[in-house]
């Protein structure tokens, strides 16, 4: 016990480092930062160069670690997120997950995308207790961390700038009234959480022993939650979320396996929110909508589109395409089809609902292996299998979801994240081999496998998808389930039960990922879990956020722009992501309500 | 806002929405034809050039243009010089099928290597099978991809079953008579490779004390192993890819486990790691092999790319892999039919990881693949004889 005790102590130190810099800038900024756990990875790999490749020795390149992180989140901050976070958290929460792709992909150019062994500067089992060995660099790390709690802490009670910061964080209006300098405040910050995350990043790999340029992403996840355990804004809550976690994470693993890791730290996550909705120390959000997207709705309006463009789209994508194109183009066409089902869907809970769910993944994957396992174990054809395999999605996503919806705030993204997490994991460990030999569909014994036929297939469903949701804006029900979204207080004042509201906004969603789950399955006649990542998830909200948040038609256009995109990049390989996390700042920059939507 | 603004945004988003399009259209347009003379012979690449495994894309793609020049040098395929198309898929469904669409329409390509996981080649083998091209998926080791595949899915992959098997066996050899086991919980290669080691460890009377499934996605490990090591076994084994057998077995030593660690990987990180020294594996390839073609093989890598250290196995089955598609060419024809034939028919290709090449094909696998012990000794994998 007492070894499992340490070696949860030994991660929890890591993860509180890494939590740090995520609540700093999430409380003077309210922008959750994905860059930082790109922050992760290049400390790691700045420091394996600095010691490894050009022999400094280890106290001058973590100094020299530190300072260059700095100056790149001083830039980062200077060029994209600030600006955009101003008006629109929800964008730069999107242009950071940009930069950290563009961060990841220059730095794997740099360094190679090779996993590295990074140098042993100090011993690393040098000591023990019990049977558990552990080293001189362990308790460093422990000591620095404690170094650096200790002093940032100071920093924010007695300095000047500090309190700024925590004036910034406590209420931004008010603090720009006093006369404090909030853009400058919110630069400091950011500059001292890259930092932070950099030497974060240096310590996981001194942890772990090996680091590549796209290590940060895991630890970088697992911080995050150890920041919201904490109370987002919290650094006291940080530092114990993350020792918590650790602990906790390493006695779970003890008792039921690494294998259920995820299902563990998330678990964790979801029964701390119920229970305590801001999080161990932090505040429980005073404005009940959702910040992310409440604030978001009244900043734009869907432009006016002609009525000709309707059938002009009918035509162009149910005809014309089809009839014209190779099937390279209905190839990719289909790809875009069924992200464009999924995150037409999508729009009801995004939009309307005003919650960014962020863990589409789970019912993408639900309808996957419902439609994979009816198809193939019972009678059921592929024509029924498919809107059976939402309505399976629908089901089992929203009684799994349903603790998360008395959460608020940002936390509801961040615990429905893991409710899609954790449903990918039970899969994982409930049909551990993957499916094979899913039958493609067929029409009265004749097989309809053909790229046109997946293309035509898909897009009837598109076209169903799209028409369902506008009856569902118009509706009654419809016009509800955006009261809930615009002012939830309001909705709750009017007798409307906000609760059952999302909830049924986010089954109508999982019914829609559902259902591009399974075509996606049959299409590709193999499924296992591996293929339904975060990722997945991230790339279906930023479909919406790019086509306009609560426009399904949007998603339709923002489909073509994303997963087009990256095949348009081909023809420059090794630059394809940095490009394509170009074009995603640049649209973002300059439509940040949306591709569809005007500014006003 | 202004009536002509708004009209301009329209027209943006719409023309941006038709160049999409549009331009997915023209790159796929390709030019048919280019059935002889001097043309290239093309063969398409499906592999991650980005993302979490480009490391190996990276690998592959220094072995193939090696073997490209070398073969071209040589006088290609009956005078006509072999090309490459690469194409990225980051290993990523969504992105190998599209590529597999790509090299279907391409009428040049007359065959497609890849993808590296068996998560992206598997669903991209019905395209690859409609379109009639063989899909060669030489480090596909799940062995499903050739078992449920069609008469287009090759692989000179040795199958993970084929590969734990020998793994159980040799251990028993050993004189050791219980295990410890970590293995990676991964549908499409950790998990039937355990499931097979188990099956013969049972068989063998080989006693597996406790079995730990691990993500590689993880960093820690210290809790499973604290837990797989707790029945005292004398030797612990580890299902598993380099980097994650790197920071396995540095934390394995740092519990105070003293067992021999069979597994790992010859890759540059677990090859790096200083507690790693002593592992024992079954290797395909052996870079310090005396035999000839290997040491020239190593000897042209290192020439090329001054830069390397090492060449291990991911270089020698991509190295192998285009070798192996040449002679098919050169034996069936340089069309896909022919390549197709060719495959059939060739009987011992020179192959530097396994002496020669011939396949069975009712498997579609190599016939008789060879494995050899080796022990990781100052950094390198050196052919392991029990003194």
């Amino acid at each position: 016990m007492v070894d499992t005790l340490i070696a949860g102590l030994l991660r929890g130190n890591v993860y509180a480092l890494g939590a740090v810099g995520i609540s700093l800038v999430f409380g003077v900024m309210n922008v959750i930062n994905f860059a930082q756990f790109s922050f992760f990875g290049l400390g790691a790999m700045l420091a394996w160069f600095f010691v490894a490749q050009l022999g400094l020795s280890f106290g001058i390149a973590l100094p020299l670690v530190i300072v260059i992180c700095a100056g790149l989140g001083l830039l980062i901050n200077l060029i994209v997120v600030r600006p955009l976070a101003q008006f629109l958290p929800l964008a730069a929460m999107l242009s950071t997950y940009a930069v950290s792709q563009i961060l990841d992909n220059a730095s794997q150019i740099a360094f190679t995308a090779q996993f590295r062994v990074f140098p042993q500067v100090l011993p690393t089992s040098n000591l023990h207790l019990g049977t558990m060995r552990f080293g001189t660099s362990d308790l460093v790390m422990l000591a620095v961390t404690a170094v650096v709690m200790v002093a940032i802490s100071a920093f924010l009670k007695y300095g000047k700038v500090g309190q700024a910061i925590r004036a910034t964080a406590q209420d931004q209006e008010a603090a720009l009234q006093m006369g404090i300098p909030v853009g400058l405040v919110q630069h400091v910050a950011f500059v001292i959480a890259s930092a932070l995350g950099g030497l974060a990043g240096v310590f996981i790999a001194l942890y772990v022993g090996v680091a590549n340029p796209t290590s940060g992403l895991n630890t970088g996840m697992t911080a995050f939650v150890a920041a919201t355990l904490g109370g987002l804004g919290s650094l006291l809550g940080a530092v114990v979320g993350g020792f918590a976690l650790g602990i906790l994470e390493a006695f779970g693993i003890h008792f039921f396996g690494d294998s259920a890791r995820e299902i563990i730290t998330f678990a964790i996550l979801i029964v701390v929110l119920i229970v305590r909705p801001g999080g161990l120390l932090g505040k429980v959000p005073l404005i009940s909508t959702e910040p992310l997207t409440g604030t978001f709705l009244g900043k734009g309006r869907p432009l006016q589109l002609p009525r000709w463009v309707w059938p002009a789209a009918l035509v162009v994508g149910g005809l014309v395409i089809p009839l014209v194109a190779g099937d390279y183009v209905l190839t990719t066409g289909t790809q875009v089809l069924i992200y464009a089902i999924i995150a037409a869907g999508f729009t009801v809970t995004a939009g309307q609902a005003g919650v960014m769910a962020l863990g589409q993944a789970g019912p993408i994957a639900i309808g996957a292996y419902a439609s994979a396992l009816l198809t193939l174990h019972t009678p059921v054809s592929f024509w029924v299998a498919v809107p059976l395999a939402g309505l399976v999605a629908a089901i089992i996503s929203s009684i799994l979801a349903s603790p998360v919806w008395g959460v608020k705030g940002h936390y509801i993204s961040i615990a429905t994240l893991g409710v899609g997490t954790v449903i990918v994991a039970v899969i994982r460990l409930a049909v551990p081999q993957g499916i094979y030999g899913i039958p493609m569909p067929s029409w009265g014994g004749t097989p309809l496998a053909t790229p046109r036929a997946y293309y035509l297939i898909d897009f009837a469903v598109l076209v169903l998808t799209l028409l369902v949701m506008w009856r569902i804006r118009r509706s009654h029900l419809g016009k509800v389930i955006s009261s809930v979204g615009a002012d939830d207080v309001a909705a709750l004042a009017s007798g409307v039960r906000v609760r059952d509201y999302k909830a049924l906004a986010f089954a109508v969603s999982a019914f829609f990922a559902g259902v591009g789950g399974s075509l996606l399955a049959h299409q590709y006649t193999y499924i296992d879990p591996t293929i339904f990542t975060m990722l997945m998830s991230l790339l279906v909200v930023t479909i919406v956020i790019m086509g306009g948040v609560s426009l399904p038609y949007g998603a339709v256009v923002g489909a073509i722009v994303l997963i087009g995109a990256m095949e348009l990049l081909r023809f420059t390989p090794e630059l394809r992501i940095i490009v394509y996390g170009l074009v995603l700042i640049l649209v973002v920059r300059f439509r940040p309500g949306g591709i569809l939507v005007r500014n006003s | 806002m202004t009536f002509p603004t708004t009209i301009g945004r329209r027209v943006a988003a719409l023309v941006l929405t038709a160049a999409t399009l549009a331009t997915a259209a023209c790159s796929s347009s390709a030019s048919a034809g280019g059935g002889s003379g001097t043309a290239p012979v093309y063969f398409g690449v499906s592999s991650a050039t980005t993302g979490q495994y480009a490391q190996y894309g990276q690998q592959f793609k220094q072995a193939f243009d090696l073997a490209v020049e070398q073969v071209n040098a040589e006088g290609g395929i009956n005078g006509r010089p072999v090309a490459l198309k690469y194409e990225d898929s980051q290993s990523d469904p969504k992105q190998s099928v599209t590529v597999a669409q790509k090299f279907v329409s391409d009428k040049d390509v007359i065959l497609a290597f890849g993808d590296y996981s068996s998560a992206a080649s598997i669903p991209a083998s019905p395209i690859y099978t409609s379109g009639k091209l063989v899909q060669y998926g030489f480090n596909n080791s799940n062995p499903a991809f050739t078992e449920k595949g069609s008469e287009y899915q090759w692989s000179t992959a040795i199958t993970t079953t084929a590969n734990y098997r020998w793994t159980a066996d040799y251990i028993k050899s050993q004189g050791v008579t219980s295990v410890g086991v970590s293995y990676l919980n991964t549908a499409d290669w950790g998990i039937p490779a355990f499931q097979a080691f188990k099956a013969e460890a049972e068989k063998v009377g080989l006693t597996i004390t406790d079995a730990e499934g691990v993500l590689d996605t993880s960093d820690d490990y210290r809790p499973s192993l604290t837990k797989a090591v707790a029945g005292k076994p004398e030797a612990f084994v580890h299902i598993g890819y380099g980097p994650d057998a790197a920071k396995l077995v540095t934390q394995l030593r740092a519990i105070g486990y003293q067992g021999t660690f069979y597994g790992g990987q010859d890759e540059k990180s677990f090859d790096g790691t200083p507690d790693a020294a002593g592992s024992i594996i079954a290797a395909q390839f052996v870079e310090t092999s005396t035999d000839p073609a290997v040491k020239a093989f190593v000897d042209a890598f290192k020439q090329k790319y001054p830069a390397e250290q090492h060449v291990t196995l991911f270089e020698a089955t991509a190295y192998d892999a285009l070798h192996v598609a040449v002679a098919a060419a050169k034996q069936g024809g340089t069309t896909r039919e022919g390549i197709l034939k060719g495959f059939r028919e060739v009987k011992d290709v020179p192959s530097v990881v396994y002496g020669a090449v011939s396949f069975d094909p009712a498997t579609r696998r190599v016939q008789d693949p060879k494995l050899t012990p080796t022990i990781l000794k100052d950094g390198k994998w050196v052919e392991y004889k029990k003194a």
